[in-house]
């Protein structure tokens, strides 16, 4: 940085003199130069040199005058000299804070930018995820048919007769196959409830109208394993409740479902919905899924709605499953501020049972 | 009489893209004497109902062309097919196809995986016979 020379100094050439000494110097000369004028203009004696005394008096005083009104100016000249060097040297450093500044806005923004690039690749990720997981189960679901309908054929001696020995091992095949259509079941309502876990579309429900929507996709079932499938409802219209359609049939087809995996041949399974007023203080409805199945063993009934949690006995059946049925079921059930439960003896049955409230307010105190 | 004669020749459509699972069905249909038409495809489907006025559909959803939804729509919706019984038999099977077959007027639904062939003749010989 340049520091501009202090303007009191006279310049002499290339040379500076410092104004005391310049002043000085041009008062002794005119001194000198008036007191020849007087004396060769022939005035007395006395009187010129008085004349010389103010004259020269009123120059020195001047020269002092002037010296010290340029020290003066010459200070404030090295302060604002200083001043100005300071002052520049913040302006360096307030642009360079600027740029880091302007630097670091761009990086935040290219951060911003990158992150919101990432959640949306993220969130494609999870569609395209969810979008995979159906695509890929319903895909395996058709070679999976043709060859549990082969097996099936050949089971029966549609495809000529079989040695003992050789429909054993396609009972095993067709065992297997069975198994692993249940798992992809399983993983398609896991997949469907994970897609919209989080909204929750909570209005007035017809509950028996509910049951008996998802009690249509049991008949079949049930007819092909010969298991009573019936409905009881009370005669007097029953109110809404308030919850969330889908949710709730998920939790009921995962009810029925593990009844009438667990009922044998000529069992029944049974779905009854009623007034839970007699049995607590908020009002409700409850809904009973009872069967007449294996049943729960008593020393897993804590575990029951463990996440991946699947019953001793449940496991040697052939039949399959993940264990997150009653896990996904007993949250449902909560978030809509209900409760499930359930009774059990083992080898005659269990009953599962769970209230939804009618009103919204029970909701909003959970 | 035998019991596999009860059917007497009536005529089934089956619309099923898969090859395989096609000819398996109309092998074990066949074995109940039904007199078995297939058609590969929904546009196919729709042409094949016209000429041959099947006594039942076996209706696949996921075909290539017309899905079996519009296959099912246009059949409802002309005065001449509208009474054919159909049976989706697909493998797709979300609350929301059910649903929607339902609501356009399906007899049956039933998930390919999780019945076998005598399941499809017991539902088949129950709507043919109610009919």
């Amino acid at each position: 940085m340049e520091i501009p020379r202090p303007s009191h100094l006279v310049e002499l050439g290339q040379r500076t003199i410092n104004p005391l000494i310049f002043w000085g110097v041009i008062t002794i000369f005119l001194s000198v130069v008036l007191g020849f004028m007087v004396r060769e203009a022939g005035v007395a004696d006395g009187i010129h040199v008085l004349f010389l005394v103010p004259v020269a008096a009123y120059l020195i005083i001047m020269g002092f005058f002037i010296g010290y009104v340029a020290k003066l100016n010459r200070e404030r000249s090295r302060l604002l000299a200083a001043q100005i060097h300071e002052e520049s040297a913040k302006v360096g450093e307030f642009k360079k804070l600027n740029q880091e500044l302007e630097a670091y806005a761009k990086q935040l923004f290219d951060k911003d930018f990158e992150l919101t690039l990432a959640n949306k690749r993220l969130q494609n990720l999870e569609q395209a995820k969810s979008k995979f997981v159906a695509v890929t189960t319903h895909q395996l679901r058709t070679p999976l048919s043709a060859i549990k309908w082969t097996f099936h054929m050949l089971l029966q001696g549609s495809l000529g007769p079989t040695t003992a020995d050789q429909h054993t091992f396609i009972e095993k095949g067709y065992e297997s196959t069975q198994r692993m259509i249940a798992i992809i079941n399983d993983l398609l309502n896991v997949d469907y409830m994970d897609v919209d876990r989080a909204d929750y579309n909570f209005l007035p429900v017809d509950l028996p109208a509910l049951i008996d929507s998802v009690m249509f996709e049991f008949t079949n079932q049930a007819e092909s394993q010969a298991v009573a499938l019936k409905s009881f409802k009370p005669p007097s219209t029953l109110p809404r409740v308030i919850a969330d359609p889908i949710k709730l049939s998920m939790v009921l087809e995962n009810l029925l479902d593990n009844a009438m995996k667990y009922t044998p041949k000529g069992g029944q399974v049974t779905v009854s919905v009623g007034d839970a007023r007699m049995n607590s203080a908020e009002s409700s409805l409850e809904v009973t899924v009872s069967d007449t199945g294996i049943g729960i063993p008593s020393h897993e009934r804590d575990k029951i709605f463990h996440r991946f949690f699947r019953g001793s006995n449940a496991i040697k059946t052939q039949t399959d499953g993940t264990g997150l049925g009653l896990f996904i079921s007993r949250d449902i059930i909560e978030k809509h501020g209900g409760a499930i439960w359930f009774e059990s003896e083992a080898g005659r049955g269990t009953q599962f049972h769970f209230t939804i409230p009618i009103n919204r307010n029970n909701l909003s105190k959970k | 009489m035998d019991k596999n004669n009860v059917s007497g020749g009536q005529t089934i459509l089956i619309v099923e893209d898969d090859e395989f699972l096609r000819s398996l069905t109309a092998k074990r249909l066949e074995k109940e004497n039904y007199h078995i038409e297939v058609a590969v495809d929904g546009e196919n489907a729709i042409s094949m109902i016209d000429t041959v006025r099947p006594a039942l559909i076996l209706l696949d959803l996921l075909l290539p062309g017309k899905d079996g939804f519009e296959v099912l729509k246009k059949i409802r919706e002309t005065e001449a097919t509208k009474a054919i019984p159909v049976i989706i038999f697909s493998n797709l099977g979300q609350k929301e196809d059910i649903e929607k077959a339902k609501a356009l007027g399906v007899d049956n639904f039933l998930i390919k995986a999780n019945f076998t062939l005598d399941d499809v003749v017991g539902k088949i010989k129950k709507l043919l016979v109610d009919k």
